[in-house]
């Protein structure tokens, strides 16, 4: 079968047909204004709570766009399958899909097309987060490449869970069935990678010896504290020998990669660390603290650049007193690359004339 | 236009244990249209997806307009236009949007996309329909709009499935005219109906399969004779007269009704015969015909 063909003009003649399809059904308006709602509220209370806790604090946009953005990833995560989660087999069933078949549209652009139509509906979800993401600026603390960054690596998760229900639709006959599995995809990408590794992280456990060596304090110092002599005699006896101990220890550094995967892991990581205090400013809060103002340094409260810290310490191995490298480009490789295996089953699926047909399906 | 038209031979295609088709033979000839008939479940369906490029038979050889469904089916699809029995629209897209993402689908640049959607919506009488969503047409405007999809690209083979149901008689007429008008363009057009009396008016050739298989295949006007006592319905102004011109025939008939009295002939040499005895007898006959149609009557004969 020779290759099939893609162009730029038919994935976006079937993009814009998809795009106006969705737009004409369902109360977009009210989902989008409740979306816009829901997401500035979050931001607005989670300022004011932030203000309370650090009141004397200059950088808290640090932790409020933290939350916020971890908050707009889980809220994204739920809306985005039900995107794509029926779009092929929604056709199938409405009997407007054979008639696509028919045209000259190729089937990767069949597929390529209903990606970027739900792919950039959810761009729109994102893009209504901007408001409340400039608001976060405002507090101060946030660098513009951090913002830039993970705007950018929240914008390709979406893609990977829009490809993969995507794919479910087009490898399931019934549009509930494949709306549901969508949800479970989702959920194993948050919560079974956390499940996995720490079950995972049970079969690593493993016996070592630990070794103590007891030093000998100086006779001058235990003389100084008052010991009795025959008992500063009895240390020194003993002290200087080395003793072993059977010990068991569970190793991260084998199974990190677990982690990965997970999008809110991902996000997290990714996100640039944040610059040093700059020594201008490190002479003000020191100024500050003279005269009797605390000023908190929020960077420490950072919620993703702790992810991040945290799966990095889970790479550096016993003994290692180096945090491991970043965990996010693993990741983001292992989702991309799945959504590419799911376009091209998707693609696979949709080529016509098919040879095998699921059971109790027509094709019209 | 030059076309191949369709041409097909011993097509078989089975899902799993069901044998849709085994052996299909038939050809549909440019400038004629060809008639598919046969009982539910005989195979006309997964045979035009095979035509239409859906479906990979098992067995045989097919060719549309000239290439090879399953190695081309590109250059098929270029050059054939299908419409199925049983199809969707997009409800939320007005009639004018509709052809017009056909249009781009099947590539045409969109200035001659706009022209051909504003044609085609002038030959399904909905251009007054245009910017109208489709889910406010009726059953029939939306199967005229759905055959119009086929006509996008203006193919050169048409394949159309069940293109009349749902169809009111005005309706069926304007199909009818249509599709004649078609085939006088040149092209190859393969329809599978029911509506054997439309077909009648319809087809040059009919193509009659039975169980997965080709059991005869005809010019419509050299169907062949109907061997077996079949009903003729005669009508006459004195229904009285002409029960007692059959009763002294000896011909056994059914009740009479408005429609006419039927009685059982074994071919049209009968009929002649006992038109012309009826006629010397000086019964006012106004019409002698086979109950339903030459193809009805085929047909009944053939699928048995």
């Amino acid at each position: 079968m020779s290759l099939a063909k893609v162009t730029w003009q038919g994935v976006w003649t079937m993009a814009q047909h998809e795009a106006r399809l969705r737009l004409r059904s369902g109360r977009w308006r009210l989902l989008l204004g409740l979306w816009f709602v829901v997401v500035t509220g979050f931001t607005l209370l989670v300022q004011q709570a932030v203000r309370r806790t650090y009141s004397t604090s200059d950088d808290r946009g640090i932790v409020v766009y933290g939350v916020l953005v971890l908050f707009v990833l889980g809220l994204a995560l739920l809306v985005v399958p039900s995107l794509t989660g029926q779009s092929v087999n929604g056709d199938r069933e409405r009997g407007t899909l054979a008639t696509l078949q028919v045209t000259l549209l190729s089937a990767p652009e069949i597929a390529l097309g209903k990606l970027l139509a739900a792919w950039g509906t959810s761009l729109v979800f994102v893009l209504l987060t901007v408001p409340a993401m400039l608001l976060t600026m405002t507090q101060g603390g946030v660098p513009l490449g951090r913002l830039a960054v993970v705007g950018l690596v929240l914008v390709l998760l979406l893609g990977v869970v829009a490809a993969l229900a995507l794919c479910l639709s087009a490898l399931l006959s019934r549009t509930t069935t494949s709306g549901v599995l969508s949800y479970l995809v989702v959920f194993a990408l948050c919560l079974g990678t956390l499940i996995s590794f720490g079950l995972a992280l049970q079969l690593t456990n493993e016996r070592y010896q630990e070794t103590f060596t007891n030093e000998c304090p100086p006779r001058e110092l235990l003389v100084r504290d008052g010991v009795p002599p025959e008992e500063i005699e009895r240390i020194l006896a003993t002290c200087g020998s080395t003793e072993t101990y059977d010990s068991t220890r569970s190793r991260e550094d084998k199974v990190w990669w677990l982690l990965a995967p997970n999008p809110f892991v991902i996000l997290a990581d990714a996100a640039p660390q944040l610059p040093p205090l700059s020594a201008a400013e490190q002479r003000r809060r020191e100024q500050l603290q003279q005269q009797g103002v605390y000023v908190q340094d929020l960077r420490d409260a950072d919620p993703l650049g702790g992810i991040g810290r945290e799966v990095r310490g889970l790479r550096s191995g016993p003994g290692d007193e180096r945090p491991g490298g970043p965990v996010w480009p693993y990741g983001l490789a292992f989702d991309v690359l799945l959504a590419v295996g799911a376009v091209w089953l998707t693609a696979r699926r949709l080529r016509a004339p098919s040879r095998v047909l699921p059971r109790g399906q027509r094709v019209a | 236009m030059s076309g191949d038209g369709v041409c097909a031979t011993g097509v078989r295609r089975s899902f799993g244990e069901v044998e849709a088709v085994r052996g299909i033979d038939l050809t549909a000839r440019p400038g004629e249209v060809t008639a598919l008939v046969g009982p539910n479940g005989a195979g006309k369906t997964t045979l035009l997806l095979v035509l239409a490029t859906l479906l990979v038979p098992d067995a045989g050889e097919v060719r549309v307009a000239g290439f090879d469904p399953v190695r081309e089916p590109r250059e098929v699809r270029a050059r054939m236009g299908w419409s199925p029995d049983v199809f969707g629209l997009y409800d939320n897209l007005t009639c004018r949007e509709y052809l017009l993402f056909v249009a781009a689908a099947m590539r045409l640049p969109s200035a001659a996309g706009a022209r051909r959607a504003d044609e085609l919506l002038e030959l399904a009488h909905l251009t007054d329909k245009g910017h109208q969503p489709v889910h406010t047409l009726s059953r029939g405007q939306k199967q005229r709009l759905g055959l119009m999809r086929a006509l996008v690209h203006d193919p050169e083979v048409l394949l159309l499935d069940e293109p009349a149901s749902g169809l009111d008689p005005r309706s069926r007429v304007e199909l009818r005219t249509l599709l004649r008008a078609l085939a006088g363009q040149g092209k190859a057009l393969l329809v599978s109906s029911h509506l054997l009396g439309d077909l009648e008016e319809l087809a040059d050739r009919v193509v009659f399969v039975d169980r997965g298989a080709t059991v005869g295949e005809h010019a419509i006007d050299a169907l062949p004779a109907n061997t077996a006592a079949h009903p003729w319905r005669l009508r006459a102004l004195d229904t009285d007269l002409l029960l007692a011109a059959l009763a002294r025939g000896g011909l056994a008939h059914g009740d009479p009704t408005p429609a006419g009295v039927d009685v059982q002939l074994t071919s049209d040499q009968a009929a002649a015969e006992l038109l012309a005895s009826l006629v010397r007898d000086g019964v006012p006959v106004v019409s002698c015909q086979p109950v339903g149609g030459h193809l009805e009557a085929a047909y009944l004969e053939l699928t048995r």
